[in-house]
């Protein structure tokens, strides 16, 4: 118990101080083009509510007041997925082993969203989420002892300084021809309306909105599925470890 | 684009408009180490100010807690979220023995029945009368101390013999003179975010002790 006392003066080191920053700037510049944040913690609830209102009802006066939602319902999936539309931020409070943020981050990206992926503990894979602030200490009481507190505390305050600095929140430009965002290539996404009939198109949604796809060559695809759109087909299923 | 192209003599300014987020970002990560080292340090000193009586309160819960005590938080905006963190942390603590406990600004029916009918500096007074016993314990959470809904439902609380502990910031506000609170722990800062930082690190303390208690009361000490 000291030692979660003592080891906090190093809390936030090099690496964790620049995760948090450029977090803040992709924050920034997602509300700053209309984003709600929508704030997912299956095991500490509080916690989506506390960064909720730090964002709603921010307690220095005079800063501006930003939407963001706390998704507390027993299938945050399901919520989230209704709540998200393409250029949203979504963020998890959890452990990485949580099922349902684990499931709700891999899908995120056919929803648009942005991820943020605050916890302590073993860390999720790489690339699991946009932005990844972690803990690295294996005390299951750190989410009590106000050291996640203090990282949401840090993203809104960094945040709003981002606002000082109009002339960066503009979305960095992709003028590379062959850029993975703008081409056909491999764009995730997750079935809306399965096809009628095998020879109907499915509606899915991508990043970049819903539209009416072939999937033909996946066979039987149920909503929700995850599949990979390249040029108007669905190419291949995504499978997940933990959906089914 | 092509419209900013087009009526860019218009706004001059957006020429000189800073484009490289190098620096903001060094500047950013600079912040948030200064303000974490003060969390930090702001922790250690509340924990130093505060260790007799953290261990004098927490030996007072665990006491409550063997006698079928139940415990309620309660707080305002981010606070109430720190009360209900205190709360799980208390009835469904990672490691350690679970008791009873919640946060009385949990269930939206009762919080808006109350503030819609009585008046929302009674949301948390009318359900201490609903609920408590006299070996109970109330523990109110507040940057500011001063917080009117918080006042009532301490002395409330008081009046029905329950323990009572009051978390407050700044320079404790009505709640560092108030006889009604056998413990108020004053996180000294001008900072909600830092307070509040400290306010969990207090909580957390005040459960170890009365967790090391609650082990120890009966069955002499047990090896945890």
């Amino acid at each position: 118990m000291t030692s979660i006392a003592d080891s906090q003066h190093t809390f936030i080191d090099d690496d964790l101080s620049a995760d948090l920053a450029a977090a803040a700037l992709d924050l920034a510049r997602r509300f700053h083009d209309g984003a709600t944040l929508w704030v997912i913690s299956p095991q500490w609830e509080p916690h989506a509510h506390h960064v909720a209102v730090e964002f709603v009802h921010p307690v220095i006066m005079g800063k501006r007041a930003l939407p963001s939602v706390a998704l507390v319902e027993p299938d945050p999936v399901a919520q989230a997925r209704v709540a998200c539309q393409p250029g949203d931020l979504l963020m998890a409070v959890a452990s990485a082993t949580e099922p349902a943020v684990v499931d709700a981050m891999r899908r995120a990206p056919a929803w648009g969203a942005l991820t943020l992926w605050i916890g302590s503990g073993p860390r999720p894979p790489a690339g699991a989420a946009h932005h990844v602030l972690w803990i690295d200490s294996d005390d299951p009481m750190v989410p009590a002892t106000g050291r996640f507190v203090l990282m949401y505390h840090l993203l809104w305050e960094l945040t709003h300084v981002c606002f000082e600095h109009p002339g960066l929140l503009k979305p960095a430009e992709c003028t590379d021809e062959v850029c993975v965002t703008c081409s056909d290539e491999g764009r995730l996404g997750e079935v809306v309306l399965e096809p009628a009939d095998v020879t109907s198109l499915a509606l899915v949604r991508t990043a970049d909105g819903e539209e009416w796809i072939d999937v033909s060559i996946l066979g039987d695809v149920s909503t929700n599925d995850m599949v990979l759109v390249h040029a108007g087909a669905a190419i291949t299923r995504v499978e997940s470890e933990v959906a089914r | 684009m092509t419209n900013a192209e087009n009526t860019g003599f218009l706004y001059p300014f957006i020429e000189s408009e800073e484009t490289d987020a190098k620096s903001l970002l060094d500047d950013l990560a600079a912040s948030a180490r200064g303000k974490a080292a003060e969390s930090a340090r702001l922790q250690r000193e509340s924990l130093a100010e505060y260790d007799d009586a953290v261990t004098a309160a927490g030996i007072q819960l665990a006491e409550r807690f063997c006698r079928g005590g139940r415990l309620y938080t309660f707080g305002n905006g981010g606070s109430s979220t720190d009360a209900a963190t205190l709360a799980t942390l208390f009835s469904r603590p990672a490691r350690g023995r679970p008791v009873a406990a919640w946060s009385l600004a949990a269930d939206e029916a009762v919080v808006t029945a109350l503030g819609n009918d009585v008046g929302f500096e009674l949301i948390f007074k009318r359900q201490i009368i609903a609920h408590a016993r006299d070996r109970d314990v109330a523990i109110a959470l507040s940057t500011s101390g001063n917080s009117e809904d918080l006042m009532t439902a301490i002395a409330e609380a008081k009046r029905r013999g329950l323990l009572t502990v009051g978390f407050s910031g700044h320079d404790g506000g009505r709640m560092a003179v108030a006889e009604d609170l056998d413990f108020c722990f004053t996180v000294h800062s001008q900072s909600i975010h830092r307070i509040q930082e400290s306010h969990a690190m207090l909580g957390y303390r005040l459960w170890s002790v009365a967790q090391e208690h609650m082990v120890r009361s009966r069955n002499g000490v047990h090896a945890s």
